[in-house]
């Protein structure tokens, strides 16, 4: 720390400071030898496994055999059934399709310019039909049933799904908490710290065994959808407590101002103050946004075929030599690329809106 | 928006009818909702022939749970391996969160080196465990630990510490004293630290220095040194006999890849609350601080972390929190933590409502207990910079 605090005053060229900053002094000297020495010896090996002692083709079982390194080769044939699951190979072109537009739809949203009504009916209009193509059964299209969905688009459907439907919940509990109304107070603030006190694993292991018990059975979603209720109000739950932290930088000011030219509660809170306080909560939003995606990771423990467990069915193929690192690996890369992605982008878009305002 | 008045709602006028109306309506909207699942749900129990009730506690439970904090055999009750469960959780939480804040101390403080390849390191595993899903980086080192430890002999991974297949032995330091004993001692220490620092800030509001605390921890040390020293007691490090490890104490693969994971992962993020809270404080309070005089060491004890307390502590209740509800996660790898037990009692027993009111209050009471004890932390930290 007093390092930081002696810096030069004036930044010194970018070369200059990067030598300095590896050799500058004798702890900079030490540090740099040290972690030269760790990084050597943990990436010599790995570069060993997953690079030069590897194999990626032919993507067959025998190619794997005597092979020191990765087998690459396993996730090469693999990954069609590691990103969707069981659904039929003919028709793999619509979740493929369905991936593009949650994440399109997804990314969006995030813009502030896009938050008009017409927002709201995009959706409305996206999500249903994102089902629709998955499940099929009109227009020549086959019927797939839930239990045949897997991987990527189970992770992302279940993640855009909750969140979308999560996001207008939220606001309302947000608001809710916030209300002057003694009941609908205690009602909102009951809801979100009772659901924020759990665990997600728990919320989800309850929501499969009980809802089976609470609700009439004409009426009992199957395990797909219990698993897509369970993960939407945990999303309110979260979603509302950033809400709120927007709501309460709002300067009072800003309702007296609505109040002064008339607007009653609900118009006060749609055109002047929640625009306002969701604008200021992107950046939470986003990261609450990245923990729903890793979220969805936890279905599998419910017995739903994410990615995490597609990758369990295709490494159980007695064919092969069962290559569970490299499954892995695969699947955190995708992950990292989805979050990571998102965050950049969010960022992106944040600091352009601060350049112009 | 730059005035920080934030500022309630104005109030309307709260007895209007208006606001009856709605009040009522929601309520009557949840009674009914709850009144639609009640009936359905006493339908359903009866249709099943499920009896509801919390006697089954007691009766014998008659499974296996692997690795427990506090004995357990299957003649136990249903109660006891809840309780069991709920001290496994406990344990293993207690130990990530202690393990992520030194690495993740250690981890923020690094990001903001200026050495680049420190700085660069400590971000990419910043980024990694923050884009990733724990729960893929559990099922990936339990995978890694299946595929790389040795089947047959262990291997000496680090210094004292060996690793097999069947899990890790590492060196134990046992004081030869019973568990309760223990407990009484590491109260007492912890009790004349405290009356010594009370003490000492007493001494100080009066204004005199006392060096109470550095006698008390003197004293504490050298009794715990010479309890360790003592016959019968020390470290015991594990050794290899044949392809057996005597000595140590053990972990099995299990909890060693829930300890280990959870650690990377919480460590990333405390990481970044570290570094936000190093870098909330200005550089002109060192500045300021050097101008009065004052060392280096003594701007930091005094200047700049209580401030830096205060940014930190907050998020740090909430990731506390976090780890508990993170430690569910180490059902993916078969340790037996409250969830995975509750999820056999409850196949066992098909008492699913009993079970689920278990879980909400388990977890609320944890989350309460927990953000009762660090908002009291809170509290003290906060009013040193302003009181």
């Amino acid at each position: 720390m007093t390092d930081a605090a002696v810096l030069p005053p004036r930044p010194a060229a970018r070369s200059t400071r990067l030598v300095r900053g590896l050799f500058g002094s004798p702890l900079n000297v030490l540090l740099t030898l040290l972690v030269a020495w760790a990084v050597w010896s943990l990436a010599a090996p790995l570069l060993r496994w997953a690079v030069f002692d590897a194999v990626v083709l032919p993507a067959n079982p025998a190619a794997c055999r005597d092979v020191s390194g990765a087998c690459w080769s396993f996730v090469a044939a693999k990954s069609g059934q590691i990103l969707f699951g069981i659904y039929p190979i003919e028709e793999r072109w619509r979740p493929m399709l369905v991936c593009a537009v949650l994440l399109a739809l997804l990314g969006w949203s995030l813009r502030p310019a896009a938050w008009r009504p017409s927002l709201a009916i995009v959706w409305v209009v996206a999500l249903p039909g994102v089902l629709m193509l998955m499940f099929g059964g009109f227009g020549g299209l086959s019927f797939v049933a839930t239990t045949m969905w897997g991987g990527l688009p189970v992770t992302l459907i279940l993640t855009v799904t909750a969140i979308g439907g999560a996001f207008p919940l939220a606001m309302l509990l947000a608001l809710g908490r916030r209300s002057w109304l003694p009941a609908i107070r205690t009602l909102c603030v009951l809801f979100i710290e009772l659901t924020r006190a759990l665990p997600l694993l728990s919320i989800l292991f309850i929501a499969s065994i009980m809802l089976p018990l609470l609700l009439p059975e004409a009426l009992l979603p199957d395990k797909f959808f219990r698993a897509l209720i369970a993960l939407l109000l945990f999303a309110a739950a979260y979603l509302a407590e950033v809400i709120r932290g927007g709501l309460q930088a709002m300067p009072r000011g800003q309702y007296e101002a609505a109040e002064a030219l008339g607007l009653g509660y609900w118009r006060t809170q749609r055109h002047v103050i929640l625009p306002q306080a969701i604008a200021i909560v992107i950046p939470s939003l986003t990261s609450t946004i990245i923990v729903m995606i890793k979220n969805t990771s936890l279905v599998m423990v419910v017995g739903l075929f994410d990615l995490i467990s597609s990758g369990r069915a295709a490494l159980a193929d007695p064919e092969w030599s069962s290559p569970a690192l490299e499954t892995y690996a695969f699947i955190a890369a995708i992950y990292f690329a989805l979050c990571f992605g998102f965050g950049r982008f969010a960022q992106a878009l944040e600091s352009r809106s601060k350049d112009s305002s | 928006m730059t005035a920080p008045t934030a500022a309630a709602p104005p109030r309307a006028q709260s007895a209007s009818r208006g606001a009856i109306a709605i009040q009522s309506g929601a309520l009557a909207l949840v009674a009914a909702a709850l009144a639609l699942v009640a009936v359905t749900t006493a339908s359903n129990l009866q249709l099943r022939g499920i009896p509801v009730g919390f006697e089954f506690l007691n009766d014998r439970s008659g499974f296996k749970i692997a690795d427990t904090v506090i004995p357990f055999v299957p003649d136990h009750s249903y109660l006891r391996a809840i309780l069991v469960a709920i001290a496994n959780t406990l344990f293993l939480s207690a130990l990530v969160c202690i393990a992520a804040t030194v690495l993740g101390a250690a981890l923020g403080v690094a990001r903001l080196s200026t050495n680049p390849l420190v700085a660069a390191l400590a971000a990419i595993w910043v980024e990694a465990v923050r884009n990733t899903p724990p729960l893929l980086l559990l099922i990936f080192l339990y995978a890694f630990w299946g595929q790389v430890m040795p089947a047959e002999a262990p291997r000496e991974v680090a210094p004292g510490v060996l690793a097999s297949i069947r899990g890790l032995a590492v060196p134990k330091l046992s004081l030869g004293l019973p568990p309760l004993a223990l407990l009484a001692a590491v109260a007492l220490s912890a009790g004349l630290y405290l009356t010594a620092s009370l003490a000492a800030r007493r001494a100080a509001r009066a204004g005199r220095r006392a060096p109470y605390r550095s006698a008390a921890l003197a004293a504490i040390g050298v009794a715990w040194l010479g309890a360790a020293l003592a016959p019968g007691a020390g470290f015991e490090l594990p050794l290899v006999e044949g392809d057996k490890i005597v000595g140590g104490a053990r972990l099995t693969p299990e909890f060693a890849t829930a300890l280990f994971g959870l650690t990377v992962y919480t460590a990333g993020f405390v990481a970044e609350i570290v570094r936000s809270g190093i870098q909330s404080v200005p550089r002109g309070q060192w500045e300021a601080g050097r101008a009065l005089g004052l060392r280096e060491r003594q701007i930091l004890r005094l200047v700049v972390a209580p401030q830096m307390l205060r940014v930190i502590i907050p998020p740090m209740t909430s990731q506390y929190i976090n780890t508990v509800k993170n430690s569910t996660l180490a059902i993916a790898v078969g340790y037996s933590e409250f969830m995975t037990v509750m999820g056999t009692v409850i196949n066992r027993t098909n008492h699913a409502i009993e079970g689920t009111l278990i879980i909400v209050l388990v977890y609320t009471a944890i989350n309460l207990a927990l953000s009762g004890v660090l908002n009291l932390y809170n509290r003290k930290v906060q009013l040193v910079g302003r009181a």
